[in-house]
């Protein structure tokens, strides 16, 4: 091919990969390596002055309320991931097996409305709904019961979790149950396997990927959220997330916050990677 | 079978719950916006628009509806022309390093966006671009720019591979080629995401609210009400939210739907 | 021969370590139906696409009217392609996709409908013009296909298995409208194919290739009825193919020594030496059936294995005693004089001059 082609053809090619690249090296690996240098930054005089100083990591690592707050996120998010998991588990079995295809998809399209609805305005309405004489009290009241306290309780952060999280497990889990292949489960219910057993032995196994994968989305929606623990679970035990948004809007603690969000980024990268590993793990009943 | 049929209602029931879960809070959201109690419960109050009537007369909340509105419509527009040339260029070359490259984009929605949000803030506001209301689209932009990709993505992989190399056949560049083959074939699609990268960020608060300063969007005013005091003016934003959020969804819906039909004919 | 419209001069091409067509030396003269034939793999697709530009040759040199084309972009040549896939625009109507070329060549919008209007109507399809391409016919777009490429009004036309898709009823019917064409037309049609029914039917000239090389050129006859070497004798089938040594050469004659019995042949143009291999072919339809030992030397006694009927055309496939397979193809009124039945035997004969001697080579 000529030459003068060849680069004409070269800046084609080009002109659509190089946008992207531009784009989010300045406003993607920019601000994340920023937070990175960020978190060396020294803050005197409510100014932030680039240094490479170690003060804010210690500071932070050496705080009991940083470890509280850490261990807290880590096992709420978790009993978060669990319960979702749990809970959608039997929906998304009742949708991917004993559901007509048309169903299943009506089903999906009405979870994902809810992503396009303001989680700020769910979490509110939420609020109200569990407040002392709020609805849910008011109806338990007629039969008797309550008033509990729901509001500024881990009970209330779940809620706010599984309001995030939920649509999306379900849909997660619908889907992979639905791609096995019907047969491996006619097979063994002919083989005299109980419908516990063919669950915990068939389907389980061979949605494993779909199934972890719905939990690392979960855990990390429920990880990085602040409204629900902020807004329904009060902030008794700060999380993370609200520490970062403490320090960095009244302190202006900017470095410090990065380095709660460091932590954060890298506990999420453990585990995802650790979960992506485990998913795709070759092995028995692994697809 | 008569087992199985009481387990089937148990599991109905079971799914009716669990959308009454997902759908409850939206639901009530719009039953409270016409009631008017200010800490509604049961049983209602009076039907009441008094609540709309103070959003409609409040000057701060027609600013941020003005600048979410623009916000979302710039958004939609820069993460649907990334997403774009990243889908073409997945779609038709094979290079070194492509997948750090598609790492690149795919990669910020796994970030959560309370980190995203300090990290635009410290790089914007060093590199002197933050406090404006390009700060959140540029910041939006990057966090919609993957599910534009996919969408669009989705569409390329339904085009003949031959029919960029017919319309050179026929005498077209590659410009005239994109121009005439690719992006009609692609334009179902990037409406969808257009749609769709809209209704994100006209949802997104935390990383508006950081990199915002004064030009507040809805989202972020909604979360500075609900700061204050239970105020069920949030409920009439966030209906109107809703409804603008849905009108959005539907349209890209029914882009899609409409190019689904006609790839099965095709 | 009128002259040469386009030449391939020592052309390979290399897909990295891949060597995907080894060495391509051949004319292709104007005016002229020449199909490509072979197997999948052959390199056949890959020498269109270098034709069309798609492909850049990595040696040798393709030229068009004497002109150098390898630098030459594929939107700056003048060689329209009808593709396997069709590779039809969706989202246009028939009318556009037929105007498309016109439109990127920059003529103008009034004479784009006229020019694509009448070849709409050539092709027989011109109620359609409004019509979108998925709601047409196999066959309409196949036409559509056509039409989109003729518009260009180009000197050659380039089609890579453009019938691969059709019924075979259809297949038929657009034989007949690609060969009228062509007449009519008078361009260069360069023909990609693996079915040897189209290539035969509709070609003046066929090249057969194999891994990357031409086994032959020739018209459909010559190939049929003389294959140069045993690539082609395989690859054409329907013939008996006998290997052995060369007993005696006696003028415009030879006795080749093969394990099914010594058989005479005519030497023609093949250099044959005494001692060494050599096999021949002979097609199936020039074999004869007879139940009393024929006289000559050319025979071989045979049971019947089994028949297969296509058409009026039946094929018999026999085995001598040595196990050696041979075919004969003949109508079938002619067979059932016969009365045979599988596990029947009976003498084959061919006259010498059937007999064709490979190449060894």
């Amino acid at each position: 091919m000529s030459e003068k082609y060849e680069i004409r053809l070269n800046i084609y090619a080009l002109t659509w990969r190089l946008p992207i690249i531009f784009w989010q090296l300045i406003f993607f690996v920019g601000p994340v390596l920023f937070m990175v240098a960020m978190s060396f930054f020294l803050v005197k005089n409510y100014r932030m002055n680039e240094a490479f100083e170690f003060v804010n990591w210690s500071r932070m690592m050496t705080r009991g309320f940083f470890w509280d707050s850490y261990w807290y996120t880590l096992g709420i998010a978790t009993l978060s991931t669990f319960c979702a998991m749990c809970v959608a588990f039997p929906a998304a079995f009742a949708l991917a097996f004993r559901t007509a295809e048309s169903t299943r998809r009506w089903a999906i399209f009405l979870l994902i409305i809810p992503f396009f609805t303001s989680y700020l305005v769910r979490t509110f309405s939420w609020f109200v709904i569990l407040s002392e004489n709020g609805v849910v009290n008011a109806v338990l009241g007629y039969v008797g019961l309550g008033p509990f306290k729901m509001l500024n309780t881990d009970f209330g952060t779940l809620v706010g979790y599984m309001t995030l999280t939920l649509p999306l497990v379900v849909i997660l889990q619908t889907v992979t149950m639905a791609n096995i292949d019907k047969s491996l489960i006619e097979a063994a219910r002919n083989l005299g396997c109980s419908p516990l057993r063919t669950i915990w032995q068939v389907i389980i196994p061979l949605s494993k990927t779909g199934l972890i994968i719905a939990a690392i989305f979960c855990f990390i929606l429920s990880f990085g959220d602040f409204v629900a623990p902020f807004y329904l679970g009060g902030s008794q035990e700060p999380t993370l997330p609200i520490l970062i948004l403490d320090t960095t809007k009244s302190g202006q603690q900017w470095p410090r916050a990065a380095v709660v969000a460091i932590m954060m980024m890298v506990t999420l990268f453990v585990i995802a990677f650790t979960g992506i590993a485990l998913a795709y793990r070759k092995g028995k009943g692994s697809k | 079978m008569k087992q199985s049929q009481t387990l089937n209602f148990i599991l109905g029931i079971y799914v009716v719950m669990i959308f009454a879960f997902v759908f409850a809070p939206i639901i009530f959201s719009m039953v409270f916006s016409f009631n008017s109690q200010r800490f509604p419960t049961i049983p209602l109050g009076e039907f009441s628009t008094e609540w709309y009537e103070k959003v409609l007369a409040d000057p701060d909340i027609w600013k941020a509806a003005r600048n979410s509105l623009i916000v979302s419509f710039s958004t939609a527009l820069i993460a649907t022309f990334l997403g774009f040339c990243t889908a073409y260029s997945d779609f038709r070359y094979n290079f070194r390093f492509k997948g750090p490259y598609l790492a690149l984009i795919l990669l910020p929605p796994t970030i959560p966006l309370i980190i995203m949000a300090l990290a635009m803030l410290a790089w914007l506001s060093k590199i002197g671009m933050s406090g404006q209301l390009y700060s959140i689209i540029i910041a939006h932009s990057v966090l919609t720019a993957p599910f534009a990709m996919a969408v669009i993505r989705l569409r390329l992989n339904q085009m003949d591979p031959d029919l960029e190399s017919a319309a050179w056949n026929l005498g077209g560049s590659e410009w005239k080629t994109m121009r005439y083959v690719i992006v009609p074939f692609c334009k179902p699609a990037i409406f969808s995401s257009l749609f769709l990268t809209a209704a994100v960020s006209f949802d997104e608060f935390a990383v508006s609210w950081f990199v915002s300063g004064l030009n507040s969007t809805l989202p972020v005013v909604v979360l500075e009400i609900v700061q204050g005091n239970i105020d069920p003016q949030v409920n009439a934003i966030g209906t109107f939210v809703f409804l603008t959020s849905m009108t959005l969804v539907v349209l890209a819906q029914l882009f899609f739907a409409s190019r689904q039909i006609k790839g099965m004919q095709s | 021969m009128s002259k040469p419209l386009v030449i391939f001069d020592k052309v390979q091409k290399h897909f990295g370590s891949f060597v995907a067509v080894k060495g391509l030396d051949f004319e292709i003269h104007q005016g002229e139906f020449l199909a490509i034939m072979g197997p999948s793999g052959c390199g056949k697709t890959t020498t269109l696409r270098m034709l069309a530009g798609l492909e850049a040759p990595s040696v040798g040199e393709i030229r068009l009217n004497g002109r150098v084309m390898n630098d030459v972009a594929p939107h700056e040549r003048d060689t329209p392609l009808v593709w396997q896939s069709l590779a039809l625009f969706p989202f246009l109507t028939a009318r556009e996709n037929v105007e498309f070329g016109l439109k990127m060549r920059g003529v103008s919008k009034a004479e784009r409908k006229q020019r694509a209007i009448k070849w709409l109507d050539k092709m027989g399809i011109l109620e359609f013009e409004n019509r979108h391409i998925s709601t047409l016919s196999g066959g309409q777009r196949q036409r559509v296909a056509l039409a989109r490429s003729l518009v260009m009004e180009p000197q050659i036309l380039l089609l890579d298995e453009p019938l691969s898709a059709l019924d075979a009823h259809l297949v038929i019917r657009m034989q007949a409208v690609l060969t009228d064409l062509q007449r009519e037309l008078g361009i260069t049609f360069v023909y990609v194919t693996h079915s040897q029914s189209e290539a035969f039917a509709m070609a003046d000239r066929v090249i057969i290739m194999g891994k990357g090389e031409i086994g032959q050129i020739g018209t459909p006859k010559e190939i049929y009825r003389a294959p140069a070497n045993r690539f082609v004798a395989e690859f054409v089938g329907r013939n008996n193919i006998l290997a052995g040594k060369v007993k005696s050469i006696d003028g415009r004659s030879a006795q080749i020594t093969t394990p099914s019995g010594i058989f005479t042949v005519p030497t023609n143009e093949v250099q044959l030496l005494e001692g060494h291999k050599a096999s021949f072919v002979i097609s199936a339809d020039l074999m004869h059936i007879a139940t009393e030992e024929p006289s000559g030397t050319n025979k071989a006694f045979c049971k019947l294995i089994s028949e297969e009927f296509v058409g009026s055309m039946v094929t018999l496939f026999l085995e001598d005693a040595q196990g050696h397979e041979f075919k004969v193809q003949m109508q079938e009124r002619e067979l059932s004089k016969f009365d045979l039945h599988s596990g029947d035997e009976i003498w084959l004969s061919w006259d010498v001059q059937s007999a064709h001697v490979l190449n060894e080579s």
